[in-house]
């Protein structure tokens, strides 16, 4: 309906004299306007912050291609004979560019795309305006930051492992600026048509699955792709047509979205864009995953596997796992990422393997931890059952370490296919399994960062001091308590005392982890000393 | 505008003679297609007010977000202003004013901004006298030009009802309004709310305060989980008094 034909619909309450509805552009000038007169910024200022970041980022972009480029000449040639079950570099990007659509989409749909959160839900969308008008700035923010990461990401995946031409990059660059941009666009118009979010996500994150998945199974069936050409400038003006056709879709319909929709979208980003600020991977991942949750469920789980608090806990903990199917799906991906890098004849060295072990292995790990990282968020359970602080976070190490297990076997396997010793990497797996557990549980329980202490220069701009060891929790028991791992990938071979100190190391790991002590042991000591210090030697208070 | 009787018809169901503001008919409501309480049935007449009463949690503010269109109905019929209930269409956002708890506030305006942004948004000639009145009468006149974030809880509610008075309407759907309020502060509220109601506007709010309800209300709906009832604002105080003394 438009202002013409409400016209005659007067409110029955009117002691004012109203005239006509204003345009939606000036109710955000007016809020746009009386932000920048108190925001403190001149205009000067303003695009000195602009230059800076633009800078910066082009300087970031052009190191990152360089390494690119310099990783792909380093690459050894493809062997002249296709190894048998093996997977090409072009049939690896194209899994890779497939499994990016995922991922775009599934974020895509449990961020709005198109939201209006905190005030602007509560002031603007209760006005009788033109909402196309309020929503568009929101509605094209979120396709101009997905075609800038994905024109970014993609040209650096194109320069790392095929090829160096500047046209061919510019092209790639493009095309898949217009393609990240598309797959947005095409969830806000998913999301228009009434289409709840997690439908959405839950189409990205099958697609994010599927692409491992059938790359192992073609690499199984001999499939081969020995080039991937890049894409024409028709590919990239057809791209750019459609982006531009779906930009007038979504914008005729963005009068048409419910607020509710407008506001459950604008709630989760608005949580996701404060926990980037604040650099809290915690609070994003419950953005992500709460946004796009059922608020009812079809069946009650009943818990029946819970014969006491111990086993409570763990059922609980396996039950949160189980109902996220961005971890499950998390996890089966992060399994296939080294069966797929030690399948690419030019990838599957050292170093390569070690990466894929260590990036995938962090991801599986992190996707295991949700039933921990709620529990310290809200403690409600941890505090209604008989258990010992220590005890619980032992517990809580059950459920990563049962589905680490399962990803060490897939994962291991194929490095030890790869040195053609499975038996051998597969015990150690097993026996660097507690390790990953323990990187779960600690980095879920560690304590927000201090964003109030002194400030020290970092290449990342100033930060308070602590910040940095806080953020470590978690990775550093597992840099460091799979060192025997990492010293046998390198080496490419498993040996009786590598295995022995990878069992100690892992007994260690889940010592550290079930610590329930705040800080590190520096910052325990001072604090020690201060209150020695407030107390005095006698122990009676100053 | 005319003005209806009141009448109950059977034990749950109010109607009135008038064309009804609001028509609820075995409206269920709920989350995920789980419904929250029991089917809730009442009509709404123009200047009339209805308050929905009950326990915390029995779905007085689901049953009011689906009226103002944040909720999709389980099941059941809700009609407002005679139509579909449809918050996309701005003939609806003109007529319909709603006062939930949203303490979200834009951080760089004003309390006067907040209000001015909300008259002029609507249309309102004249803001500058509309919306000094509002702040006298809702006690912000020494805080217009503060940010909410200077503002104590009481004062952004107090922000927030007063963002419900100056526009137009003609239903007005409060959430619990007395929440954060004063004593004196809550009497000039039921004041308002019954100006509202004699300048031809329906209320329709949810509300714990028996002295509220009896001083707006015309009826009661008890929302619960196995049952819901139609009452007078007199028995419904009574019933609040009963499981609340």
């Amino acid at each position: 309906m438009t202002d013409d034909t409400d016209a005659d619909v007067e409110p029955a309450v009117q002691p004012f004299d109203v005239g006509a509805i204003p345009p939606a552009r000036s109710i955000r000038k007016f809020t746009a306007q009386a932000g920048n007169a108190r925001g403190g910024a001149s205009f000067g200022s303003l695009m000195s912050d602009v230059y800076y970041a633009v800078i910066s980022l082009a300087i970031s972009i052009g190191i990152a291609l360089g390494f690119a480029q310099a990783m792909r000449v380093a690459l050894p040639p493809a062997p002249d004979v296709a190894p048998p079950q093996g997977l090409s570099l072009a049939a690896l990007v194209v899994v890779i560019l497939v499994a990016l659509a995922g991922v775009l989409l599934s974020l895509a749909g449990r961020l709005g795309p198109v939201g209006a959160g905190g005030a602007e839900a509560a002031w603007w969308l209760s006005l009788p305006v033109d909402r196309r008008g309020l929503l568009r700035p929101a509605s094209r923010r979120l396709p101009i930051l997905a075609a800038f990461v994905g024109a970014v990401v993609v040209t650096l995946l194109d320069a790392g492992l095929l090829s160096d031409t500047g046209g061919r990059l510019l092209r790639v660059a493009l095309a898949s600026a217009f393609g990240a941009a598309a797959i947005v666009l095409v969830a806000g118009v998913l999301q228009s048509a009434g289409v709840p979010r997690r439908t959405t996500a839950l189409v990205g994150d099958l697609l994010l699955a599927a692409a491992p998945v059938c790359a192992v199974v073609l690499a199984a069936t001999g499939w081969e792709l020995d080039e991937l050409p890049g894409p024409p400038w028709a590919l990239v003006l057809v791209l750019a047509l459609v982006v531009a056709g779906l930009v007038v879709l979504v914008d005729r319909r963005l009068g048409r979205m419910p607020e509710r929709s407008l506001r459950e979208s604008g709630s989760v980003a608005s949580q996701a864009v404060g926990a980037v600020v604040s650099m809290d991977s915690r609070e994003l991942g419950r953005a992500l995953t709460d946004g796009a949750a059922p608020s009812a469920r079809r069946w009650v789980s009943r818990l029946r596997t819970a014969r006491g608090p111990a086993s409570a806990l763990v059922t609980a903990d396996l039950v949160v796992l189980r109902r996220s199917a961005r971890h499950m799906v998390q996890l089966v991906v992060a399994a296939l990422v080294p069966v797929l890098a030690s399948t690419v004849p030019q990838l599957a060295s050292p170093a390569g393997v070690l990466l894929a072990v260590l990036v995938s292995g962090y991801v599986a790990m992190s996707a295991t931890g949700e039933g921990a990282r709620r529990a310290e968020m809200a403690p409600v359970l941890d505090r209604l059952l008989p258990l010992e602080a220590k005890e619980v976070r032992r517990l809580r190490m059950v459920v990563p370490a049962v589905a680490m297990l399962l990803w060490s076997l897939v994962a291991f396997a194929a490095i030890g296919r790869w040195t053609g010793d499975v038996p051998g990497w597969l015990a150690l797996g097993i026996a660097s399994t507690p390790v990953w557990a323990a990187g779960a549980v600690r980095s879920s329980y560690r304590p927000a960062p201090d964003w109030g202490g002194a400030l020290v220069s970092t290449p990342f701009g100033a930060l308070p001091t602590g910040v940095g060891s806080v953020l470590a929790r978690g990775p550093d028991v597992v840099v460091l308590g799979l060192l025997p791992v990492w010293i046998a990938i390198l080496l490419r071979t498993v040996s009786t005392p590598l295995l022995f100190v990878q069992v100690v190391l892992s007994v260690i790991a889940v010592a550290v982890a079930s610590s329930v002590r705040k800080g590190s042991l520096l910052e325990r000591l001072m604090e020690q000393a201060d209150q020695q210090a407030t107390t005095g030697p006698s122990g009676a208070r100053r | 505008m005319r003005r209806g009787a009141w009448r109950t018809s059977g034990a749950a169901t109010l109607t009135d003679v008038s064309k009804p503001v609001v028509r609820a008919q075995d409206l269920l409501v709920g989350y995920g297609g789980a419904p929250v309480c029991a089917p809730v049935s009442f009509t709404l007449a123009p200047g009339r007010a209805v308050a929905l009463v009950g326990a915390n949690g029995s779905g007085k503010s689901t049953v009011l977000r689906a009226v103002i269109g944040l909720l999709e109905p389980v099941s059941g019929s809700l009609q407002v202003l005679g139509g579909p209930v449809d918050e996309r269409d701005v003939g609806f956002r003109r007529q319909v004013a709603s006062v939930l708890d949203d303490d979200a506030y834009f951080p760089a305006l004003t309390v006067s901004e907040h209000l001015y942004l909300t008259a002029r948004g609507h249309g309102v000639r004249g803001a500058d006298d509309v919306v000094e009145e509002l702040l006298a009468e809702f006690g912000l006149t020494d805080h217009a030009r503060s940010l909410p974030v200077s503002l104590s809880s009481g004062q952004r509610r107090r922000l927030l009802l007063a963002a419900g008075f100056v526009r137009p309407r003609s239903l007005l759907v409060l959430d619990e309004p007395e929440q954060r309020l004063d004593k004196a502060m809550r009497d000039r509220l039921a004041a308002r709310l019954v100006e509202e109601k004699r300048s031809g506007g329906s209320v329709l709010l949810a509300t714990h305060d028996t002295e509220l309800l009896r001083a707006v209300a015309d009826r009661a709906v008890v929302v619960a989980d196995d049952v819901t009832r139609v009452m007078s604002a007199a028995d419904a105080a009574q019933v609040i008094s009963r499981e609340n003394p």
